[in-house]
């Protein structure tokens, strides 16, 4: 019995001669040092260029292997996985491991070289394009496991024009240092077509050494237009990083802002409505996944309404415990606003705990697109912008062309003649409070994919906040967005050159300052004082 | 008239603290009714409080004006003692401050200049946060600015001065803070006998603020500050300008917030930007409004009972003390408009109905 | 208003002070606390459940009574029950000092238990020594710093933080010749970097080749700061890493903005030197895997002393309902540990509960930690012998034993480095 299966493996040793390499290029991964490791894996993505579609297949499994950290090395061979359920890594037929194996210390070099071995094994098993192209993207950033072998091989394998026109790229960004001034020249401009520090940096590198005139031209030539993209793209990261800072600051003003533009009413506890909709947003997030798994990347927008009302509700409950007995009595509603603020911070903190909230974080709020050099738009600060704008424009219109909102602006303008004219004035208080409350709700939805869910998170929008509303001037909605883009942008513009929190503080003097000499913020409507 | 009651007890009650102190807490300290050194410390953080809580009333019960700001003045007191403090032990005894090592400096920077010197600081303490309260007043008063604003500005301003303290950079120990104090004039802070003393400085210098401010309120000038906290406009009309009085009230108050500061600070052993916090200078106003703004007595018996009250609860029910806290704001800022007096007025109903009946 | 007062009515107000102020002193926390066991030893714990630091720091005081029960399972210490009084500084740190003042003088505890942040023990420093208390730190810190009225449980930076900054300077690590140091502006992460630049002069390396910078504690718009260390590290001169010493939530603030912008730890790795398991819960790990931490202690340090740990805290999260989550160990909660059995240990040998006996015979007792290693306090210092432990950032939200030390090195309270 063992006599013959013995028979058979030679048999099969004997059939396929690719096996014997097989088992040599994955014991090479268990080699004792660091360099060995990651030059074997440079030989497996060579092995799986330039063999069939099945060696990249077998190569593309031992890569996810050493990945995984699923590799495990013995005196009688390399497995993948432990114990009975084991894999002989060179015939990926089941085989029982030692005890006690251990694989190759997986560490951040080895993972690099294993990343780029894996892309360039896409390239000879996938079918889809686009994966090919983004395996082309990975590889131009990194080449451990890359050469000009493979680049050929995969060229003459590719039927995608587009895939084949990145690769032609890719194989031209490798003779950087190649002995032909012309693939020098056309190295540089491979390089230079992507702006980022990095290429820059890479072509800079490059040209230390170079004596060739022509050469030394096409460098500066490049160096010049990535300098200009990279220019240009600081500008546009600036700009953008003030936006998302200012739309964080909108969102967490717009609903302070309509409260205080018509009752005078400071809400201290406006930030934790903001928690309270993030709270709400995450029980949704919960919801949805016991309900219908299937949609749970959309929970955010199912929030947004949730959010709206949990918030909208807790406003409401305040008002008519609490703030209906204050209205004459502003300074009083600080403190009363101020002691809700306190109360829902604890209760949460009881009822929830202090831990930071855990958020399924979807693909529409989840890394970033690259538009230009090192200037990429993150998502998840583009979601809350898009709220911020929606939000704005959704208040405006409401307070525009609604009976609402006519009610709002006449009883802000002048209570008593409002209240003379037949508007129910307390009713359009309590309206406007729920409407500003559940402004901060959105914004809690808004703002969960930026900043960490916890009972305290709202503690940090207060000051913030009503700066952007006293600057603004009372009740002024135009004067909230120019604040908070003022706020934002001049925040952004000192942040590296003074540090954070000089910035902040700047800003604030300046804000302060400019009270002094306009108490009426910056639209404010006109009246004597 | 019953406030003057009120009045009286209270005065009397820190007088009679003043003079018990140093007996109880010294030679009769572990007697059955002596006063602990840890007591001795609780009454004294207690009073720097009652002090503080009495200079926001000035401002905010008398003339309507609501900081909520007073940590600022609070937290500039405490930190130039503690330069102070941290000086002397560098220049007298050579401990090394801890910032200095973190920071990595061979010396103080300049403005920490003559601070081993105690009139000198003791005399900044004076004049810098009146100087600083001054300055802003003037600002904030001339362009008119009041309410909410004022409140919110006050607010912000001591929310700047919170950020600017926590840069290590700014030089007055960041985060850290101040701590690792050896001595305040000659004696060794923690000693027992410093403990005790500096209580009895405490509830000395609340007890002749709070003469000194019961008979400025009493004057002419005080009733000046409740017409302006009552109409102001009317008051121009009239042809006074608010803007003096108002300024005076304020620096005064700012001054003596510092003081009390000045005092805390040794107590508790260190000091660092919390006391900037936005939530201390609220919990201050806390304390005006819930023992009632407007009269001295209140604001001493507000920051007396809340500030006992917490020392109590956080050491033994920490999680139930912020529910209290804020119901009994609530509950004291919706039904009880003049704070815990109101609740005498009906006692004292009840008493003379009481003794009219017999 | 009139300031005479009549004899008798000063009579009657002061008697009624009197009453009054005798009321006060009347000790009524003692009233409450007498219905407690009379003959238990009481052990104080100083960890925030509210307030900035409560995300990490509450769930010790779980940890130190679920110790203090084990104990108690074994019949005590010298015969008597422990009992835990937990307190809330609420993050603030003059709070700390003043309750700790509170738990040595009026709850006479046996020993203390507290403290996260650098600040906060540097508050409750003066207390502890003017009462000639102990207290046991369970965080890994700055060092500088060797009071015999503290027990430091975890590492000075020569045991954590310089064997992670060599190990990345080393082949394995990737050769990093070039730092971005950001950390939080307080007196820990300002002291690491201190004795980092000074390793690093000694070294032979220029200074062009390391960034400082530093953001408030609870800052978390990381936008700026990440477009700067892009810059850094695009820039000629070599492998960049940047060594994180933010701390509580900014920790998940910066990871998330630095996956966002698409950096990957094969080519930015971070060294954050106070992330924890706990720092991560709530973030997709997967862009980040890679990133590096280092501690006393990994929860996936192998070994039966961890699994019975790791199931002691699983069943004590279930059974008293704690809000944590009782599958995620963190280095502090093994170090709080270790340090009310190393009271107990020293204790029984010194026979009594007495601080300066205590104190003698705490380097006479040695405690199997969790972590694997065998621990006990230095004779000449109060610090605590630990391993070293390299861990890198998984898929799963938990690190990866990247590498550890053969036995504990003995820890160095006062660094070489410093500002040379």
């Amino acid at each position: 019995m063992t006599l013959l299966r013995l028979l058979v493996l030679l048999a099969v040793f004997a059939a396929s001669p690719a096996v014997a390499d097989r088992a040599a290029l994955s014991a090479g991964l268990c080699a004792p040092s660091l360099g060995d490791q990651i030059a074997a894996l440079g030989a497996l993505a060579e092995a799986g260029a330039t063999g069939g579609a099945e060696d990249a297949r077998w190569a593309q499994a031992i890569v996810a292997a050493v990945e995984g950290r699923n590799l495990r090395c013995a005196t009688d061979g390399v497995f993948i996985g432990e114990g009975e359920a084991a894999l002989d890594a060179a015939t990926l037929a089941p085989r029982p491991a030692p005890a006690k194996a251990a694989g190759p210390p997986v560490n951040n070099r080895l993972r690099a070289a294993a990343a780029s071995a894996a892309a360039v094994l896409k390239l000879f098993t996938d079918f889809n394009p686009a994966v090919r192209a983004a395996a082309v993207g990975a590889l131009e950033r990194r080449r451990e496991a890359l050469n000009l072998t493979i680049v050929d091989a995969a060229l003459a394998n590719e039927p995608d024009a587009g895939v084949a026109a990145a690769l032609e790229a890719l194989r031209a960004r490798l003779l950087l240092a190649d002995a032909e001034p012309a693939n020098r020249i056309a190295a540089i401009e491979a390089v230079a077509a992507n702006a980022t520090l990095r290429n820059r940096t890479l072509i800079a590198e490059a040209l230390a050494g170079e004596t060739d005139v022509a050469v030394q031209a096409a460098g500066a030539a490049a160096l010049a237009q990535v300098d200009r993209s990279l220019a240009l793209g600081r500008v546009l990261a600036t700009l953008y990083s003030g936006l998302s800072y200012a739309s964080v600051l909108l969102l967490a003003a717009l609903g302070l802002a309509i409260i205080f533009g018509l009752m005078g009413v400071i809400n201290l506890a406006q930030g934790e409505f903001i928690m309270i909709g993030a709270y709400a947003a995450w029980f949704v997030q919960n919801a949805i996944r016991t309900v219908a798994p299937g949609l749970l990347d959309w929970y955010l927008l199912a929030a947004l309404p949730v959010s709206f009302l949990a918030a909208a509700l807790v406003g409401l409950v305040m008002e008519a415990l609490v703030l209906r007995r204050l209205y004459d009595r502003p300074l009083m509603t600080l403190l009363a606003t101020w002691a809700v603020s306190l109360l829902l911070i604890n209760l949460v903190r009881v009822t929830i705990g202090t831990q930071n909230l855990e958020f399924h974080q979807p693909f529409y709020v989840t890394g970033g697109v690259p538009i230009l050099g090192d200037f990429i738009v993150t998502l998840n600060r583009l979601f809350a912008i898009v709220v911020a704008v929606a939000a704005f424009f959704g208040v405006v219109a409401l307070l525009r062309f609604t009976t609402f909102g006519m009610n709002v602006r006449a009883v802000a303008q002048n209570r008593a003649m409002a209240g003379a004219a037949g508007i129910d004035a307390r009713r359009t208080d309590r309206l406007a409070i729920a409407l500003g409350s559940g402004l901060a709700g959105l914004a809690g939805v808004a703002l969960a994919p930026l900043y960490n869910v916890n009972p305290n998170m709202g503690a940090g929008f207060i000051v913030d906040s009503f700066m952007v509303v006293v600057l603004g001037g009372v009740g002024s909605l135009a004067g909230a967005v120019v604040a908070s883009f003022g706020i934002g942008q001049i925040n952004v513009v000192m942040e590296p050159i003074y540090g954070a929190v000089a910035a902040k503080v700047v800003v604030l003097l300046l804000v302060i300052a400019f009270i002094q000499r306009r108490p009426e913020g910056l639209f404010a409507p006109k009246g004597r004082r | 008239m019953a406030v003057n009651g009120l009045f009286r007890v209270v005065a009397v009650a820190l007088a009679a603290l003043t003079l018990a102190l140093p007996v109880l807490g010294g030679p009769f300290a572990s007697t059955g009714f002596g006063i602990s050194p840890y007591l001795a410390n609780i009454i004294g953080q207690i009073a720097t409080f009652a002090l503080l809580a009495m200079a926001l009333d000035l401002i905010w019960g008398f003339a309507g004006v609501l900081s909520l700001g007073h940590g600022l003045f609070f937290a500039m007191g405490g930190y130039l003692i503690a330069m102070h403090m941290l000086k002397a032990g560098y220049v007298q005894q050579g401990i090394v401050p801890d910032l200095m090592t973190f920071m990595g400096w061979t010396d103080l920077p300049s403005f920490w200049a003559f601070f081993e010197s105690f009139p000198y600081a003791l005399a900044l303490i004076l004049l810098l946060p009146g100087l600083v309260a001054f300055a802003y007043g003037w600002m904030s008063f001339r362009s008119r600015v009041s309410g909410v604003y004022f409140a919110i500005i006050t607010q912000a301003l001591t929310y700047v001065a919170m950020l600017l303290m926590f840069r290590n950079d700014t030089g007055f120990g960041g985060n850290n803070g101040m701590t690792g104090f050896s001595r305040l004039l000659g004696m060794p802070i923690g000693e027992t006998s410093t403990a005790v003393w500096l209580a009895t400085a405490s509830t000395a210098a609340t007890l002749a603020a709070f003469l000194l401010c019961g008979r400025l309120v009493a004057s002419p000038f005080g009733r000046m500050l409740v017409a302006v906290r009552d109409d102001e406009a009317r008051l121009r009309f009239l042809g006074y300008d608010p803007v003096w009085p108002k300024l005076a009230v304020w620096t005064l108050s700012g001054v003596l917030a510092a003081v009390a500061g000045a005092l805390y600070v040794p107590q508790v052993g260190i000091i660092n930007p919390r006391l900037l916090s936005p939530e201390v200078s609220i919990e201050i106003a806390v304390w005006v409004a819930l023992g009632g703004r407007g009269t001295l007595s209140g604001a001493v018996i507000g920051a007396v009972v809340i500030s006992a009250l917490k020392f109590w609860l956080t050491g033994f029910a920490p999680d139930l003390w912020p529910f209290i806290l804020s119901i009994l704001v609530l509950v004291v800022v919706v039904g009880l408009p003049n704070g815990l007096t109101d609740l005498r007025l009906p006692c004292l109903t009840a008493m003379r109905r009481l003794r009219r009946e017999p | 208003m009139s300031l005479r007062i009549s004899r008798r009515r000063l009579l009657r107000t002061a008697g009624a002070t009197a009453i009054g102020a005798a009321a006060a002193s009347f000790p009524v926390p003692g009233l409450i606390r007498s219905a407690r066991a009379a003959d238990a030893v009481k052990l104080g714990c100083l960890f925030s459940s509210s307030g900035a630091m409560a995300n990490v720091e509450g769930r010790l005081t779980s940890v130190v009574r679920m110790a203090a029960e084990e104990l108690n399972a074994a019949g005590g210490v010298l015969g008597r029950t422990v009992e835990v009084i937990g307190t809330d500084p609420a993050s603030d740190w003059p709070l700390y000092a003043q309750l700790g003042r509170q738990l040595i003088q009026q709850d006479e505890v046996a020993a203390l238990f507290g403290c996260w942040t650098s600040v906060s023990r540097k508050s409750v420093l003066p207390v502890v020594e003017q009462e000639d208390a102990l207290l046991y730190y369970p965080l890994h810190f700055e060092g500088e710093e060797n009071s015999q009225n503290v027990v430091y449980l975890n590492s000075p930076p020569s045991s954590s933080v310089l064997p992670a900054v060599e190990y990345l300077m080393g082949e394995e690590g990737g050769g990093a010749t070039r730092f971005f140091m950001l950390g939080s502006d307080y007196v820990w992460p300002r002291t690491i970097n201190q004795q980092l630049k000074g390793y690093w002069s000694k070294q032979g390396i220029e200074a062009e080749a390391w960034r400082e910078e530093y953001v408030p504690v609870g800052h978390s718009n990381f936008q700026t700061l990440v477009n700067q260390i892009r810059e850094f590290a695009d820039q000629p001169g070599g492998q960049p890493v940047v060594i994180l010493t933010v701390v509580g939530n900014s920790i998940p603030d910066f990871f998330r903005e630095f996956a966002n912008q698409g950096i990957s730890a094969l080519d930015v790795p971070v060294l954050g030197l106070d992330a924890l398991e706990a720092d991560f819960e709530g973030l997709d790990t997967a862009p980040l895997v890679g990133h590096l931490n280092c501690w006393a202690y990994l929860q996936t340090a192998s070994g039966p002393r961890n699994e019975a740990f790791l199931a002691a805290w699983a069943k004590h999260v279930a059974d008293t309902g704690a809000p944590y989550r009782g599958d995620v160990a963190i280095d502090p909660m093994v170090s709080v540990y270790d340090g009310v059995h190393l009271w107990a240990l020293a204790a029984e040998k010194a026979g009594s509960f007495d601080v300066p006996e205590v104190r003698a015979a705490s380097p006479e007792v040695s405690f199997a930690c969790p972590s694997g290693y065998e621990i006990a306090m230095m004779p000449d210092s109060t610090y605590v012998k630990r391993g070293v432990y390299i861990g890198s950032l998984n898929e799963t939200q938990g690190f990866d034993v990247l590498w550890q030390s053969d036995g504990t090195p003995d820890p160095v309270p006062f660094s070489p480095f410093m500002n040379s």
